[in-house]
């Protein structure tokens, strides 16, 4: 095992240009140092961020909410930006984990380690967010949507660090919103399926709707073809079995110790229909 | 009544308590066990991993034992380590040691064992439905009238199964085992509810290569719930064998994911029940009950745990024809064990949900149906042993008025007609005999000493441990109430078997029911004896007669005659009581059900401290609440769950309000508590289900996943 506790974000970002084969990066740990203790990652080079101030803390500039890749959950949740800026976000996030979990755990982490069932994934994604890839040489933005390419995959080259999430300041300006995370209990659960949506209604008709899942696909996914047959409907337009359809081709539900594929389906399908119905 | 506060409540707090882990000796290493991967087949070699310097590493196997490879059970079949032939996945072939306790784990999860495989049943369905799995023996509770049914009877006929679940202490198992070669003694530190097992265990494997083993509990024990009455002797046996070999102290914990997926856990059922009611009298005038449990692997203390669940299969209701057949069937699974319960809760589980069905199938509700059916004084048990009071129709009585029952019944019908969502209301009853079974406690002969010090301190000395429930703080409160001596002057000492004689072991809810009675009989006979007034006093001016040592041994009811063989007679001196109404709300969309509100109303006979009590019954009613919704351990094809990740037990967040009340508290006698929380509140989630949405679900727990197969095809309403 190596471990590495660079001095600043240059330091950082210049060990990651000598880097050679994976690397992790350690800021919270609750992904990490679970995964290491029972062997799934065994001998890793280990760079520690989570004292870097430049990869800290929550922001309001030009239109965007900025958030370090290491701001805990507990900080989200406690942020008064947060709160008069994306209110649905930070209420949404209180099911993450537990209190404990919620001081360590860290977005950026969140979204690296890659789990399908990433809580805070799903939210990212219909609120429009980019992150901000850095290496020594560059800074890239992304939308998250584009970032994960596979189960625990993603664009990141090994040079790079995910240092910034950035959500645009109005992003949720009149939505109605949903989120619902389904898990075996209320805390300290990792979800089953979980569901976020955003509408825009005029009139009885939807004019805009994001929809995103969670625990259902090798990673969470917008539901791009569902969102497109409802836009520009109204509720009594909606063939719910054509919404069925096209979600059959955009989840891949599966069976594991935890569930199974027809109640993830099953779940998906309802939420979506109150949602809709709300 | 008094609440006194726990005495391990502020050394918890702040840390100063020492639970298993925490104790280390000079030159003490770590052991860990290695077990079998597979469920049944013939061990061909074990390879150990390349890079390790074994010489560094104490290792015991079946052929090391100078004693016998057999654990003490109630059945003593189970051996301490398999030799040629593994019976079952987590079957300890091996115990490691090793200085370095990392090292050793990454030594062992390399250590590759290959079998020649052989058939196994591993799936808990498989086990339960044949009957050629059936092992063991048979027990039979015989109360028929030899009359055929009246074809006006109402036949019902239904398969009950209930899961595995898991104690959840929060202390993983642990052992330390100091061998003395200048005294032959073999001195064992354990996190166990009954000392006197483990010394049996040691004694066992060790035979005469030791002079005597003494055992000596951590001063916290982090909780047991059954889980730590007999897999700690094996893991002493092996600890002990480690440190014998090694010549040092040998401490072993179990990593929790260990101690989930190979130590016991209570006993899955398939209980089937036919009966035939009179529509007319809505009695229910026959029943024949047929109660399986999943052994595992060996019979180990099932047959007790059997005992129990056919004793109490009946559920609270007289039915003057009945037939109760229990037996255990082999899978290749670690062999369960004890659980708060033993036996009872999966007996209520099916009696409780059986007479819903049969309420609903009369169009009667469940509470007018309990009413008519329910046992009275006069009244006898299918073993005849006489019902002497009305208690649990008490119990049923007050929990109705305090849920206000029959309103809610109203007022959730009209909610749920305007609902996607449904509100359901749901009872269930059930009891525990206090102690042993039949002439247990005549045969086990508990004896206490108490030792009075020049001070007046008085030391008591009871094998029975305190693992959190706060046993010790009880025992103690029983005795220095009894003659109004200072609490602080009355403690009970850790247990240690060359100290403390064998007041018997901290299970069957007999800690205070048996030995906090009979401290209370001693503290008074003691007072009788020494014609004192004020202990201190007495003390004061005879100071010659201290320190002065008493015993005192249990002296069973002579009306307790237990017929072993036919099942016939007083099964239990004393039964707890109580009834219970549990609310649900049904979330459609998810198919869960939220808990929302519980009235569980019980009858233990004096309430020694209120605080404590109330604590035990909140725990156990939310353990009962979760074996009924959320515990979810086994699932086929993929396994038993792994961790705390996977297996739900419920959060803070899970918990409903839950009202406690205790009736009938107006008696010198403490009875049974430990159990009977856990014992009945199961099927009232069941049946509050089928309140909410006309669906019964015979198989707990009712995870969102088993509803949404039983309701998939059904129309709710709106």
């Amino acid at each position: 095992m190596k471990f590495i506790k660079p001095e600043n974000i240059d330091s950082l970002l210049e060990n990651l240009e000598d880097n050679k084969g994976r690397t992790y990066f350690l800021a919270g740990g609750t992904d990490l140092n679970v995964q290491i203790k029972n062997g799934i990652i065994r001998n890793p080079n280990i760079i520690y961020i989570n004292h870097l101030s430049e990869l800290n803390g929550i922001n309001a500039a030009n239109g965007s909410i900025i958030i370090g890749a290491t701001t805990s959950f507990h900080e989200i949740l406690e942020s008064k930006i947060i709160r008069l800026h994306l209110p649905f976000f930070q209420k949404s996030l209180e099911s993450f984990a537990s209190p404990l979990l919620q001081n360590s755990a860290t977005i950026g982490g969140n979204i690296a380690n890659g789990s399908p069932t990433a809580d805070v994934v799903p939210l990212l994604l219909i609120l429009d967010a980019e992150i901000e890839l850095s290496s020594k040489t560059r800074n890239r933005s992304i939308y998250l949507k584009d970032f994960f390419n596979g189960y625990k995959q993603n664009v990141m080259e090994s040079n790079e660090i995910i240092t910034k999430i950035i959500i645009n300041k109005s992003a949720e300006k009149n939505f109605i919103t949903f989120y619902e995370k389904v898990g075996s209990r209320k805390a300290l659960a990792i979800s089953k399926v979980s569901l976020a949506g955003m509408k825009r209604v005029s009139g009885y008709k939807i004019t805009m709707i994001k929809l995103s899942v969670g625990s259902i696909n090798e990673y969470p996914r917008r539901l791009f073809k569902v969102e497109d047959y409802l836009t520009d409907k109204t509720a009594s337009e909606i063939d719910f079995t054509k919404v069925e359809e096209l979600l059959d081709k955009e989840i891949t539900p599966i069976t594991d110790l935890r569930s199974d594929k027809e109640y993830r389906y099953h779940v998906c399908v309802n939420l979506i229909r109150t949602f809709i119905n709300q | 009544m008094k609440s006194i506060r726990k005495i391990d409540a502020i050394p918890k707090l702040n840390g100063s308590w020492k639970f298993l882990d925490d104790y280390s000796y000079e030159e003490m290493i770590h052991g860990q066990l290695l077990y079998s991967t597979c469920h049944h087949g013939f061990i061909k070699k074990i390879a150990f991993p390349d890079g390790y310097n074994l010489s560094e590493f104490t290792m015991v196997s079946a052929k090391d034992i100078p004693g016998e490879n057999i654990v003490p059970e109630p059945e003593c079949d189970q051996p301490f380590m398999a030799e040629k032939e593994v019976f079952h996945f987590g079957q300890v072939i091996m115990g490691i040691a090793h200085p370095d306790r990392k090292l050793l784990r990454e030594f062992i999860s390399n250590t590759k064992i290959e079998y020649e495989e052989l058939s196994a049943i591993i799936d808990i369905k498989e086990c339960l439905e044949n009957q050629k799995n059936a092992f063991g023996r048979e027990l039979t509770i015989d109360h028929r009238t030899g009359k055929k049914p009246d074809p006006n009877w109402i036949h019902h006929h239904k398969i009950y199964y209930t899961p595995h679940q898991e104690q959840a202490y929060l202390e993983p198992q642990g052992m330390i085992a100091v061998w003395q070669p200048e005294d032959k003694i073999m001195f064992v530190r354990a996190t166990c509810q009954c000392p006197f097992f483990v010394k049996e265990g040691v004694e066992t494997i060790m035979s005469d290569t030791i002079k005597e083993a003494v055992i000596e509990t951590s001063e916290g024990i982090g909780g047991a719930f059954g889980g730590k009455e007999d897999f700690p002797s094996l893991l002493a046996g092996i600890t002990s064998l480690l440190s014998y070999k090694s010549g040092k102290p040998v401490k072993i914990v179990l990593e929790r994911e260990d101690d989930i997926q190979i130590t016991t856990k209570r006993h899955p059922a398939r209980i089937e029940i036919n009966s035939w009611t009179d529509p007319e009298t809505k009695k229910i005038m026959k029943i024949d009950i047929d109660y399986r449990l999943d052994a595992g692997a060996y019979q180990t203390l099932s047959p007790v745990v059997l005992a129990r669940g056919v004793l109490h299969a009946i559920s609270g209701y007289c039915i003057p024809d009945a037939f109760i057949r229990g037996r255990l069937f082999r899978s290749n699974t670690p062999s369960n064990g004890a659980f708060r319960g033993f036996g009872a809760p999966q007996a209520f589980a099916a009696m409780e949900a059986h007479i819903d069905d049969i309420a609903a199938n009369l169009k009667v509700n469940p509470y007018e149906f309990r009413k008519i059916n329910i046992f009275k004084s006069g009244d006898e048990f299918p073993t005849t042993q006489p019902i002497l009071e009305d208690h649990l129709s008490d119990c049923l009585e007050c929990v109705i008025e305090k849920s206000n029952y029959l309103n809610k019944l109203k007022e959730f019908k009209e909610w749920n007609k305007t609902h996607k969502d449904k509100k359901g209301i749901g009872i269930s009853i059930g009891y525990h005999g206090g102690g042993y079974t039949g002439n247990g406690e005549k045969v086990l002969n508990s004896e206490v000493k108490v030792v009075i010090k020049k001070d007046a301190t008085v030391m008591i000395f009871v094998a029975n441990t305190d693992m959190g429930q706060g046993a010790h703080t009880t025992l103690a409160q029983m005795f220095f109430e009894a003659i109004d001596h200072p609490r602080e002057k009355c403690l009970v000492q850790l247990p240690n078997t060359s100290k403390t004689p064998n007041s018997g072991p901290t299970v069957a809810s007999r800690t205070i029911y048996i030995i906090g009675n009979l401290l209370r009989k001693f503290a008074f006979k003691i007072k009788d004896e020494l014609g004192f007034e004020n202990l201190e006093d007495y003390v004061a001016s005879n100071q010659n007669e201290f320190p002065r040592e008493f015993r005192m041994n249990f002296v069973q009811d002579p009306s307790v005659v237990f017929d072993d063989e036919n099942y016939v007679g007083v099964a239990y001196k004393d039964y707890s009581w109580a009834a219970c109404v549990t609310e649900i709300y049904y979330h459609a969309d998810t198919y869960q059900i939220e808990l929302t509100k519980n009235w569980s109303v019980m009858d233990i006979g004096k309430v020694v401290n209120q605080k404590i009590a109330t604590g035990q019954a909140e725990g156990g009613v939310l353990q009962g609440l979760a074996y009924g919704l959320c515990e979810f351990f086994y699932k086929p094809g993929y396994g038993r769950m792994h961790g705390f990740t996977d297996y739900a037990l419920p959060t803070t967040m899970d918990i409903p309000e839950i009202n406690i009340e205790f009736i009938h508290t107006d008696t010198p006698i403490a009875k049974g508590l430990g159990e009977i929380p856990m014992d009945f509140p199961a099927p009232s989630v069941r049946n509050a289900f089928h309140n909410a949405t006309g669906v019964f679900i015979d198989e707990i727990p009712l995870i969102p996943e088993r509803i949404l197969g039983s309701i998939k095809n059904l129309e709710l309403g709106i």
